[in-house]
């Protein structure tokens, strides 16, 4: 074993998992094709995992287990099919930005919409079930901490800039995630009542995530956008409404909603007080948000 | 991926019930891997369906339906533990320690295992494994999960995965080697 074998042997794993980057595939293969005792290694692994992996399935479902399943999605026709209606509503309300996207590109879906619908929500909670109230999750804190701290001027503004295009085509490249802003206020023609201010970086995870600066009656307001592989919403006040799934805290007097979507996961704070649909009609009362916020009237 | 991960999507309701449906086994397995105990996976096995149905509406047509089954299955098994136990943090998953007192070992398990196949015993070594170690290697080395996927559903980096996942297969191989010589 030669000093090279090391740091090949650590990879040899993820390597038989396919998990390698090219660059260091590249460098394994070629010191595989000189080192037989690496070689030898990763034969010991490849069979190791092949047994593993030769005692699928664990376990089967007995027939009674597929009986009660099948009993489930059954019974849960009309909860299925409502959400798909709001979905066609987004879709409507957004210009059909959201149709034939390339399948399995991550796109942002609601961003600035995002807003009418939470605030929406807020008023809708109380009507909707709740689910559990544990502690606010990491991500949902630390966009209230990226808030404050953007409140006390200790994290500047990357891009400064109120065209939704122009911070999408900033994030590209710079973010491990697909994420475009959409244009959801011009495309309504609505009197632009809250504002993008711009956009940087903030580390989270060992990773970056997207921050985006609003405004609303000159109050601001915070998004922050990961993949759902760095972090998923959890904690807090969970409220399922049409079809999506929101997470509310209150974090030092902040309000901090997160959610999933389209394998991003998103935080909003802001310090509105406004709760409810009347909130909503505030800032959103062009023709396609009312059209859109009909949904929650419900 | 190579182990024939499903990329699979849906659109309507009967594609999800269809689709849904054909992970049973899978899910079915993951939950003996989080509870080892039959009548308890199947419980989640079915909460998770019904959570899966009512939340169906997240699930945008280019999501991966497998993994998302996935991770409201552990989510829920995470909070029957909260109200098991009061309610420790969601970061207690990384911390291994906590996880040991799930961890009963299962009565003398050499005399019984030499007697069986060897895909028994592989099966039987996995069940011995502390539950954050048999997770990680049911999610990627039988269910086939991307390390990126099987973080998305623990809730941690990936970074996380691939050095837990090392130490679970570690602890795997020396068990069957133990089992196979001793």
């Amino acid at each position: 074993m030669t000093n090279r074998c090391e740091p090949i042997r650590i990879q040899i794993a993820f390597y038989l998992d396919e998990e390698l980057r090219e660059a260091d595939r590249e460098v394994l293969e070629s010191h595989l094709s000189e080192c037989p005792g690496c070689r030898a290694l990763l034969e010991r692994e490849r069979r190791f995992l092949e047994g593993v992996r030769a005692s699928r399935p664990l376990y089967e479902a007995s027939p009674e287990l597929r009986r009660r399943v099948a009993s489930v999605l059954e019974e849960a026709e009309p909860a299925l099919a409502a959400p798909s209606d709001l979905r066609r509503r987004v879709h409507r309300s957004l210009g059909n930005r959201l149709s034939a996207r390339p399948r399995g590109r991550l796109r942002v879906v609601m961003a600035v919409a995002a807003i009418v619908l939470l605030l929406g929500v807020w008023g809708v909670a109380r009507r909707n079930r709740r689910i559990e109230v544990p502690g606010p999750s990491e991500f949902a804190a630390m966009a209230v901490d990226v808030h404050l701290r953007y409140l006390r001027n200790q994290l500047p503004l990357e891009i400064a800039s109120e065209s939704p295009e122009r911070i999408s085509a900033w994030f590209a490249g710079k973010v491990s995630f697909g994420f475009k802003l959409p244009s959801y206020q011009e495309s309504s023609g609505q009197e632009k009542l809250y504002q993008l201010q711009g956009a940087r970086l903030v580390g989270f995870k060992n990773d970056y995530a997207a921050y985006v600066a609003y405004r609303m009656r000159q109050r601001p307001i915070t998004l922050v956008v990961t993949a759902n592989a760095v972090a998923m919403p959890a904690g807090g006040e969970q409220i399922v409404s049409k079809g999506l799934r929101f997470h509310y805290d209150a974090i030092n007097g902040y309000k901090v909603i997160t959610w999933s979507d389209r394998g991003l996961t998103y935080a909003l704070v802001s310090d509105l007080e406004e709760r409810g649909q009347q909130s909503c009609l505030v800032c959103h009362a062009g023709t396609k948000d009312r059209d859109f916020l009909e949904d929650l009237r419900k | 991926m190579s182990m024939g991960q499903t990329d699979q999507t849906v659109r309507a309701v009967p594609d999800f019930r269809q689709a849904a449906l054909e992970h049973l086994d899978s899910l079915y397995g993951y939950a003996m891997a989080l509870t080892r105990n039959r009548a308890e996976a199947e419980d989640l096995v079915q909460e998770t369906y019904l959570r899966a149905t009512r939340a169906f509406g997240q699930l945008y047509p280019d999501s991966n339906l497998k993994s998302w089954l996935f991770a409201i299955m552990r989510n829920l098994r995470l909070n029957q533990l909260r109200q098991q136990r009061g309610a420790p943090h969601l970061l207690e998953i990384d911390a291994e320690e906590d996880w040991q007192w799930l961890d009963q070992a299962t009565d003398d398990p050499l005399t019984t295992l030499m007697r069986k196949t060897e895909r028994e015993q592989v099966r039987q070594a996995i069940e011995q494994l502390p539950v954050h170690y048999r997770e990680v290697v049911v999610l990627r080395d039988i269910e086939g999960f991307s390390y990126q996927q099987i973080a998305g559903i623990l809730q941690c980096p990936a970074g996380t995965v691939m050095s837990r996942l090392g130490r679970a297969r570690e602890r795997l191989r020396g068990l069957l080697l133990e089992w196979r010589t001793g």
